[in-house]
């Protein structure tokens, strides 16, 4: 679901985890490294992020690498998109108005 | 959360028209009625500006299928014709205020006009205005497309 991708998004730490993960695939330590955060607090992130469909961990032996779920992130963008159609909808009846009304001068 | 502040749309765009006809044209009743009127079945039953601090601009709009959906907001800057800044709020989702910043630039009879829409909510409440808002979008290509 689009909210629960917008949730996880909420926090600037989970989208910079997001973000290093667009680049592949990557471990637990890898994709949290210089973020001067315990490891509790670390935890919590990416279980929000999996929670919600956004991150998936695949656990080899003793490595968890961490991926990308580009389904849920495209969801979010098309509720974006529509808010903006409907912004950009405003703009063109305002254009289209202007417009009538300068040929009735 | 308190990390949660929403999500921003940002537009910018041009019109050949005076800063003053600008801005009177995004404060017309008539434009707020056209935004909404997606097609011939479509109705909007509401759409009212009352132009002051304070006052209320209101839409209504009523989809083929009898449904309704209404959004408006309240004016809390009018600095005709440099500057609006509203609230904007949906009829089915009350708790989560947006906000509407407006800048309008003229140069060489030209204006420049910049929308912030900021505090789009995150969550799920959101889900059946945009249904609705689908509708409208898929109303338009129909007739685009005809």
């Amino acid at each position: 679901m689009a909210n629960d991708t917008f949730r996880a998004l909420a926090h600037p730490l989970r989208r910079d985890i997001v973000e290093r993960l667009s680049g592949g695939t990557a471990t637990v330590g890898e994709v949290t490294r210089g973020f001067g955060v315990s490891k509790p607090t670390v935890s919590r992130h990416l279980k929000l992020l999996e929670d919600a469909g956004v991150v998936s961990r695949v656990i080899d032996g003793r490595t968890h690498r961490l991926a990308l779920r580009p389904q849920a992130l495209a969801e979010a963008s098309g509720w974006i998109e529509s808010q903006r159609e409907r912004c950009e909808r405003l703009f063109d009846v305002v254009g289209e108005y202007l417009e009538e009304r300068k040929e009735r001068r | 959360m308190s990390d949660e502040t929403g999500y921003v749309v940002s537009i910018e765009r041009t019109f050949d028209a005076s800063a003053e006809d600008v801005f009177d044209a995004w404060t017309s009743p008539e434009v707020m009625r056209r935004w909404l009127h997606c097609g011939r079945d479509w109705e909007t039953p509401a759409a009212e500006v009352d132009l002051r601090i304070g006052g209320k601009v209101r839409v209504v709009m009523r989809r083929p299928d009898g449904t309704e959906a209404g959004m408006g907001g309240e004016y809390t800057l009018i600095d005709r014709p440099h500057r609006l800044v509203m609230t904007w709020t949906f009829d089915d989702d009350p708790s989560n205020e947006q906000l509407i910043e407006l800048s309008f630039t003229e140069a060489e009879g030209s204006t420049t006009v910049r929308m912030i829409n900021s505090r789009i909510p995150t969550d799920e409440r959101r889900d059946g205005q945009d249904e609705g808002w689908s509708g409208c979008v898929d109303e338009l290509e129909r007739a685009l497309a005809g």
